[in-house]
């Protein structure tokens, strides 16, 4: 039995904030005292880069994903300064015009390696750094290296909007990929309108409503906080505004991935 | 003794696959390159143990059993399967047989 999890966040159609959950999930859990890393997969449209400006960087996950480096030429601590009980690792994903050419214009026999160097990747991660959880910031829909990571996941944490067409979305990739591939799933959903969550009680009755669509337990509802929008991407809302309610919320959700995964929640590593 | 027996139900498993498909499961043979679009094709119990050979790397049948918690004929059975499918390949090595994916991998096209 491996001794972390590998969590990945993913969704239907991009823009539902898969990379601040990502983040900001990572730095809560290390935050409470887990050793975290964060992969950006988003290869398409890498972002995490801006989050995390660290110096001198040699190797790109790309790189790693294509046998050029090993894993530790491609990991970075960034914990320092930060105040966590745990380790923060980042593995940052080339945002380069270039890079991204080539990530479109991989082959099979490509993505097949990368498949391959990704599980090795967790195998490094959890069994030799003893990482407790991986988190994989994908990207969206069903790409290669998104279908890689669910591979990879031990459990997907699926972000969705109030938005038909990414409902219907993520619930075929719910309902047909992900039982295909054998995962466990729970979904969080982001970017609702406030009018909708006026009391606990419309809450309550629309997340019913959520889990009864997609036959999955849902963490969460996140109403659409305009000032996390308009946050710098260099802001990590749990780690600058903790008290704010999108970073409470999100602490909620940490809690429930920690007991869904046996740890206990807050609790010493 | 043991030994002895598993290597005749290898033996009775390979003739039998040799006149039919496991499982009724379409063998087509592939370019040899198990990528995540073509596990998503295969057949769930086929998938299955091609994603845990994958995970694994090089294995034998007793140790993807181990992974997918089924008995280790079914899946000396439906290793053999991929191998004929040209996904996998089979090495004896004295008494013991290991199974590895193609390694048949090119990569990804760099910009100029």
């Amino acid at each position: 039995m491996d001794p972390g999890t590998v969590l990945a966040v993913h969704s239907y159609k991009g823009g539902t904030g898969k990379t601040i959950i990502s983040t900001n999930l990572a730095a809560i859990l290390s935050r409470e005292g887990r050793n975290v890393c964060l992969i950006d997969l988003d290869l398409r449209a890498p972002s995490l880069d801006k989050t995390f400006g660290v110096e001198g960087e040699k190797f790109w996950v790309n790189d790693f994903l294509d046998g050029e480096c090993e894993p530790s030429d491609i990991l970075f601590d960034v914990s320092t300064g930060r105040g966590l009980k745990g380790r923060l690792l980042v593995a940052l994903a080339n945002p380069s015009m270039e890079a991204i050419r080539a990530t479109v214009a991989s082959d099979r026999k490509g993505e097949m390696r990368a498949l391959r160097r990704l599980l090795a990747l967790r195998d490094h991660l959890l069994k030799k750094l003893a990482m407790d959880y991986i988190i994989l910031d994908t990207s969206p829909g069903l790409s290669y290296a998104s279908i890689n990571a669910v591979a990879v996941a031990d459990l997907m944490l699926v972000v969705a909007t109030w938005d038909a067409s990414d409902l219907a979305g993520a619930q075929g990739m719910v309902g047909e990929l992900y039982s295909m591939l054998e995962k466990r799933a729970i979904v969080l959903m982001n970017k609702i309108p406030r009018q909708l969550l006026i009391n606990g009680s419309t809450k309550r009755r629309l997340a019913d409503q959520f889990k009864k669509a997609f036959k999955l337990p849902v963490v969460d509802l996140i109403p659409c906080y305009c000032e996390v929008l308009r946050q710098e991407r260099s802001t990590i809302m749990a780690f600058e505004r903790p008290k704010h309610p999108f970073s409470r919320t999100l602490t909620g959700v940490a809690k429930r991935i920690e007991e869904s995964e046996g740890l206990s929640a807050g609790g010493p590593p | 003794m043991l030994i002895r027996m598993e290597k005749k139900i290898d033996l009775i498993i390979r003739s039998l696959g040799k006149g039919r498909s496991t499982q009724g499961a379409e063998e087509v043979k592939g370019a040899g390159v198990l990528d995540i679009m073509t596990l998503l094709s295969l057949p769930d119990h086929l998938r299955r143990t091609a994603l845990t050979l994958i995970k694994l790397g090089r294995a034998m049948a007793e140790d993807v059993a181990k992974e997918t918690g089924r008995a280790r004929a079914i899946e000396s059975a439906y290793l053999n399967q991929l191998v004929r499918m040209e996904y996998a390949r089979r090495e004896r090595v004295g008494k013991r047989v290991y199974f590895t994916v193609e390694e048949n991998v090119g990569g990804r096209r760099r910009g100029s």
